[in-house]
């Protein structure tokens, strides 16, 4: 008897017992779901992280204060890192083509009666080139604002929204914790970076923020959160990472550890990518787990159902089936359970997956490897689990088969 | 011209447990079946029919002792060899007629042909005629459970012939039907073997032993009578 009438055979079989075939395949479409369901949204947060961090802008590097292994994304480590620092780096290093300095701080944001808190940024104009942002209307900061303490703001397009509804906010006086500001300026939309909205920030001149809202708090000078920089191109971001490491070690009169960190876009994906990456890894690895599970499932529902189809074993045998006959049946039933189980949980999987990414920016990936993979690892599985129970119909004694009546 | 020998035992022993429980359920039988004949097989419950039809049919094996089927030693075959003279040589008739439900009455009867790899289309013509051959030719659409016992054991009968075998053997065929079905499946045997089958039927009803040539009698796993005529049915004690 040819593979293709098995087929057929087990189809018919599995069909007329609808609601069986079913719940022994609900092991079997669980673990396929979870399966394409974890490894496509683990991939997901993997590309949008990485996605986010190419939106940073090209050949960008940070230096934050403190060592690697401490920091944190508190705002209120040592500060070790000023803005001459920052002045030293754009003026004295010949690869790069940016600096940016980034003092931050969350404060309440007052217009009229409305109040939100935001974090609120203190930078410089070259901000805009080095980080990738523009403003939408109205402009950026400037030299002089710098220069003279202004006390002007540029705010991100959602705070807008949230602080002046429809109001045109440009010449607007908002309050930030008591200093008046007039916005000067709102920017383009940038979104989300590692869940913080990034539009809802509001910037305003470092020195302002330093000398007007926070107050200086580091004895070296203006001190800042991180500064960030950019290469002149991709080829001179390992050269700028070393010369910016040697001219602040030497500024800060280093001897043994730094007390500050260089990263590149490189690291930083690096990092994002083996704490996504575990995450898929532990994802997949449970539900792997509940694909072994809807295995032994499969195993369990076929022994019984040996069990009760004696008789017909039996008349098979007695008509002329021989033992590999039966157990390619049984077999063959099984992996056509595992099998359908497999593409109705990768369907229910990607479904998930679309829902996921209809509701969340969260796009995650349907990967046709990772389909085949599950459906053809499920119809392993029922190869695998079928060959216990298809060598117990194999095995009966057509004489107590056709008895069991 | 003798006719071929279609069944030769030879002093074929069937033990059950052993020691004190040990049981003859065959003991030294030997029995010669020709191409053609259309033999009975009667005797007490428990006296070793059913033991015997089922080393005939080739679904068990003796203790001791030696078959030949159709001139082939079968002790020296293995599972599949066995399985194919079952498809081929041999066919089948329970008493409990033994259809797959699921399957409609002409599947049933293409079944055999499935494990003999023949052609879909050629098997379904087959199986056609075989239903007509047993007078079902309208109802091979349906279910086993939409049909009576005697269409049911029709259907069996089909099924047991469709590969053309040279040996039927029936294990009490209308031990589960009234007298009147009774009569119309042996009408069926009957015509079957004068179209040439060898027919070998066990029943323990004396009407249905008349309606055969040849009576074997068994007691307490021996043959007692191996060539009675069926018209001495009464005068066995
Ligand atoms: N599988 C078995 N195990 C033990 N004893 C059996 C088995 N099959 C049959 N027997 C015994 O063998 C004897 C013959 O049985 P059987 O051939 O079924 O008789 P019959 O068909 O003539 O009624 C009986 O005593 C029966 O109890
Ligand atoms: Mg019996």
């Amino acid at each position: 008897m040819d593979i293709f009438e098995s087929s057929k055979m087990a189809v018919k079989t599995l069909t007329a017992n609808k609601l069986r075939s079913t719940l022994t395949m609900l092991g079997i479409i669980i673990g396929n779901a979870s399966v394409i369901a974890m490894i496509g949204i683990g991939q997901g947060a993997q590309r949008l992280a990485s996605e986010q961090f190419e939106s940073l802008g090209p050949n960008v590097l940070f230096i934050t204060p403190g060592k690697r292994e401490t920091r944190s994304r508190t705002f209120d480590l040592p500060k070790t890192l000023v803005m001459q620092d920052a002045e030293a780096i754009a003026t004295q290093v010949p690869s790069v083509a940016g600096v940016a300095a980034q003092r931050q701080t969350q404060l309440p944001v007052t217009y009229r009666n409305r109040n939100v808190s935001a974090l609120i940024v203190g930078t410089t104009p070259t901000f805009l080139s080095v980080r990738s942002f523009d403003v939408a209307s109205g402009r950026f900061l400037s030299d002089q604002d710098v220069e003279r303490n202004t006390r002007v703001v540029v705010l991100g397009p959602d705070l807008v929204d949230r602080l002046f509804g429809t109001t045109n906010p440009i010449g607007q006086q908002v309050r930030i914790k008591d200093v008046s500001f007039q916005v000067i300026g709102v920017m383009q939309p940038k979104g989300a970076f590692l869940g913080n909205n990034q539009d809802e920030a509001v910037y305003v001149p470092i020195t302002t923020l330093a000398n007007r809202l926070t107050g200086r708090t580091s004895p070296y000078g203006l001190d800042l959160t991180f500064i960030s920089v950019s290469a002149r191109d991709e080829a001179s971001i390992s050269e700028a990472e070393f010369q910016i490491a040697n001219l602040l070690r030497l500024r800060h009169k280093i001897t043994d550890e730094d007390d500050f960190s260089v990263q590149t876009q490189k690291d930083v994906l690096q990092i994002v990518g083996t704490i996504t990456g575990g995450l898929t890894a532990m994802l997949a690895a449970i539900a792997g787990i509940s694909l072994l599970v809807g295995g032994i499932g499969i195993m369990n529902i076929m022994l019984v159902s040996v069990t009760e189809r004696t008789q017909e074993i039996g008349l098979r045998k007695a008509i002329g089936a021989s033992q590999q006959d039966i157990l390619v049946q049984f077999m063959i039933e099984a992996v056509i359970l595992s099998a359908a189980g497999g593409l109705l949980g990768t369907g229910i999987g990607v479904g998930g997956i679309l829902l996921v990414g209809a509701l969340t920016p969260l796009q995650a990936g349907i990967s046709p490897v990772a389909i085949a993979l599950a459906v053809g690892v499920s119809g392993g599985i029922g190869l695998f689990f079928g060959v216990f129970p298809a060598r117990q119909a194999a095995k009966l004694d057509p004489i107590v088969a056709l008895r069991s009546a | 011209m003798p006719n071929a020998v279609i069944i030769r035992l030879e002093e074929i022993t069937k033990l059950y447990g052993s020691g004190d429980t040990e049981i003859h359920a065959l003991d030294a039988v030997d029995l010669l079946v020709e191409q053609g004949e259309y033999c009975a097989i009667m005797g007490a419950s428990g006296s070793g029919k059913s033991t015997m039809m089922n080393i005939i049919g080739c679904l068990d094996r003796p203790s001791s002792g030696r078959y030949y089927l159709d001139g082939v030693d079968v002790a020296g075959l293995g599972d599949t060899q066995l399985a194919h003279i079952r498809n081929r040589k041999l066919g089948f008739v329970f008493q409990q007629f033994h259809l797959l439900p699921q399957l409609s009455a002409l599947e049933n009867v293409m079944l055999p042909m499935v494990y003999a790899s023949v052609s879909a289309a050629e098997r379904h013509d087959r199986a056609v005629e075989a239903l007509q051959r047993v007078g079902l030719g309208n109802r091979m659409n349906n279910k086993p459970t939409q049909l009576s016992g005697g269409q049911q054991q029709r259907v069996a009968i089909a099924r047991a012939i469709v590969n053309r075998p040279v040996l039927l053997l029936a294990d009490e065929p209308t031990g589960a039907l009234d007298s009147h079905t009774t009569q119309e499946i042996l009408g069926i045997f009957g015509e079957l073997n004068t179209s040439g089958i060898t027919v070998v039927m066990v029943t323990h009803e004396p009407e249905v032993a008349r309606t055969t040539r040849r009576v074997i009698w068994f007691r307490d796993g021996k043959v007692i009578h191996p060539h009675m005529a069926p018209a001495q049915i009464g005068q066995v004690a």
